[in-house]
């Protein structure tokens, strides 16, 4: 079995069925093509999406839907098109693809989830993309559920 | 912000060495051809912002502060879930195994 050795949680053993493929990287991250998605007992529902390539870069993630129950894709059909999906609608979380929001953690604000680009995957070919959909009404520092950067109910 | 009106085929000149030209228009978008040297970086707004949160979010990793992190939000779901008399969501098939 493929192992990793990573910063933060030592050496990983994965199937390598399970490593993600990002044909263009991330924005800022354009080198990095292959990552895994690791889950804990302890830190679920927190989703680490670990590169396969720097020990020290992993993105901490939750699903969508657990920062908005009700979260809507607009994937373009560029993105689609990239993650070998049909262009002609949006893909169903949890059957189809998954579907995770990269989370911020800055001091002064709080933990933020980031509605606006998500990061897609295609559930059956592992292919994976940050979807940017701009214009949407999704923000890029949406306040995390249950933390001090959630406004407090009226 | 100059707003200015081109044609398919007409140019805008941005200081002595950037061109933008518009190649294209389109029902919903245009096609722009920009030429500019070397130096200039051209990105696409959203590009652009998406790439700083990204890269604040990989700096600001605070792996210790996962475990309060996710207990934070699980402790929020639980008490959502309950005011609002719901079953727990089912969980789909685990699809990272």
């Amino acid at each position: 079995m493929p192992h990793f050795a990573t910063k933060h949680f030592g050496t990983i053993d994965f199937q390598p069925e399970a490593a993600l493929e990002f044909p263009h990287g991330l924005p800022g991250f354009e080198q990095e093509t292959r990552f895994v998605a690791l889950e804990q007992p302890g830190t679920k529902p927190l989703v680490f999406l670990q590169s396969l390539s720097r020990p020290e870069l992993c993105f901490i993630t939750m699903p969508v839907q657990v920062v908005d129950p009700g979260y809507r894709l607009t994937v373009s059909e560029e993105d689609l098109q990239c993650l070998e999906l049909a262009e002609d609608r949006q893909p169903e979380i949890g059957t189809e693809v998954l579907c995770l929001a990269i989370v911020s953690v800055a001091e002064q604000r709080g933990p933020t989830a980031n509605l606006v680009a998500p990061v897609v995957v295609n559930l059956r070919t592992r292919r994976a993309v940050q979807a940017i959909a701009p214009g949407s009404r999704y923000s890029a520092q949406h306040p995390v559920p249950g933390t001090t950067a959630e406004e407090p109910c009226s | 912000m100059l707003v200015i009106r081109r044609r398919a085929g007409e140019s805008i000149l941005l200081g002595e060495s950037i061109e933008i030209q518009v190649t294209e228009i389109g029902p919903s978008r245009v096609k722009l051809g920009i030429t500019a040297p070397p130096e200039v970086v051209i990105l696409r707004k959203e590009i652009k912002l998406t790439r700083e949160q990204n890269q604040a979010a990989a700096q600001g990793v605070a792996m210790d502060r996962a475990a309060e992190l996710a207990a934070q939000v699980a402790r929020a779901r639980r008490s959502g879930a309950a005011h609002a008399g719901d079953r727990a969501t089912p969980r789909p098939a685990n699809p990272l195994a």
